[in-house]
């Protein structure tokens, strides 16, 4: 079969726009998903049992179910739920951001439990009030600790969005799709597809193994 | 909310069916990946720029783009770019199985750069060949270092697993999604599909964790 490529210069913008909805979903769900991710993260350190028990559960339910039936859930079952008409958008951003969550409190729960407990005890020592211990000893160490796994985390929720496209949501995949089926071009619009989300996420992780080179150096662990 | 549920509506015949063929689908991915994963890694490590490059492109791709796009990517172009028609089935395994290989290999690499220095120079020191070095020292080394990595690999390829009813492939989410549209009971199938999927994968992430945590307490 001869390729084409030039097919796709038609759709330059439709891809563009389902470009924009892959970056945008990924965005705010990194931005959330990272919030929610750090109070699950904190809470599963609570004293608590009945705080600590949800917020388990909730983790793995999350880590141990594929995340396109998440999906499929939030977008049909939710509003049957709720009783309340979602957009396609809110049930994605819904959908990510629980997953978001699930997997970055993770990352918080290791990088908290990395910082050495003699670093706990020196505050003690030095008589540090437990607001100056938390915000100006613990924090800064898990959160640059934390850094290189959260953006792995964040290349996993970019590639992850692509899932939406199953439920109808016009993001890049979805486009992609609907273009090879009007067009008959799958080898050509596909490939392309997948090179676009390879350009992204590529850069990305490399900058994940030198941000790890940098501060496992700087921070000598 | 007022809605009343029942599970009853929900026939329990064709969810297991669509288990059996998910973890058929799994154990055969995991088959290729955990066999093929290890000289995919010796290929990545390569002192020759010809055979590493290759292998890092493979790998690279696999693990920058969404595991949907392989997989719809390898069910329509395959056939049209190389005419071969294979069944959905064997497709989907395919299309997994060089999936997981790579996510495999970059594990089996990881863990046989940890193989500790010394380890190899005491095999030079006892005057073992390579081939008896990589044989007798790292490879035992490195496979049981990787074997938390393989077996959380090899969960997550089994809830990715799922994306094969995308393809029309009659997994457990494939029918999942064929019996809530016959019910009109979404709820209570994708509860009880995500619940059979959790029975799954969570007992395996528990084994994980005890793994791990043992062999802290072993090399602390």
């Amino acid at each position: 079969m001869t390729l084409d490529f030039s097919v796709l210069l038609r759709f330059q913008e439709a891809l563009a726009v389902g470009l924009w909805t892959t970056i945008k979903l990924t965005l705010i769900c990194v931005v959330l998903g990272c919030s929610l991710g750090f109070l699950v993260g904190l809470a599963r350190t609570s004293p608590s049992i009945i705080v600590r028990g949800i917020a388990s559960v909730y983790v793995e339910f999350f880590r141990g179910t594929p995340v396109l039936i998440q999906l499929f859930w939030i977008f049909f079952c939710l509003p049957l739920v709720l009783g309340v008409e979602l957009s396609n958008l809110a049930s994605g951003v819904i959908a990510l951001t629980l997953y978001m969550g699930a997997i970055t409190s993770e990352t918080f729960r290791a990088s908290l439990k990395s910082v050495g407990r003699e670093q706990l005890d020196a505050c003690i020592a030095l008589g540090l009030p437990r607001h100056v211990q938390v915000v100006n000893v613990i924090l800064p160490q898990a959160v640059l600790r934390a850094v290189p796994t959260l953006l792995s985390n964040c290349v996993s929720l970019f590639k992850e969005s692509a899932l939406v496209s199953a439920v109808g949501m016009a993001d890049l995949m979805f486009v992609g799709q609907n273009i090879s089926n009007n067009t008959a071009r799958p080898v050509e619009v596909l490939t392309i597809v997948a090179l676009i989300y390879f350009a992204i996420a590529f850069p990305l992780t490399r900058a994940v193994t030198l941000i790890e080179g940098r501060i496992l150096k700087k921070l000598a662990i | 909310m007022n809605y009343t549920f029942d599970f009853n509506a929900v026939s329990l015949g064709p969810l297991i069916e669509g288990l059996i063929v998910t973890l058929e689908l799994t154990v055969a991915a995991n088959l290729i990946g955990v066999i093929l994963g290890f000289p995919l890694a010796l290929l990545l490590m390569s002192r020759i720029a010809v055979i590493r490059w290759p292998a890092t492109l493979f790998v690279e791709f696999f693990r920058c783009t969404p595991a949907i796009v392989q997989i719809v990517w390898f069910f329509y172009c395959v056939p049209m770019l190389f005419n071969v028609f294979l069944g959905s089935m064997t497709m989907g395994i395919l299309a997994l199985g060089l999936n997981l290989m790579a996510f495999n290999a970059e594990a089996y690499r990881a863990a046989i750069q940890a193989v500790p220095r010394e380890q190899v120079d005491a095999g030079i020191a006892l005057g073992l060949n390579p081939f008896q070095r990589v044989f007798y020292i790292v490879l035992p080394n490195a496979l049981r270092a990787s074997i938390p990595v393989l077996l959380t690999n090899g969960i997550v390829i089994f809830q990715q697993s799922a994306l094969v009813a995308i393809v029309a492939v009659q997994d457990l989410m494939y029918q999942a999604k064929t019996l809530a549209t016959e019910t009109y009971r979404p709820i209570e199938t994708f509860t009880i599909a995500a619940l059979i999927y959790f029975a799954v994968s969570f007992p395996v992430t528990q084994v994980v964790g005890w793994l791990e945590r043992r062999r802290q307490v072993l090399t602390s």
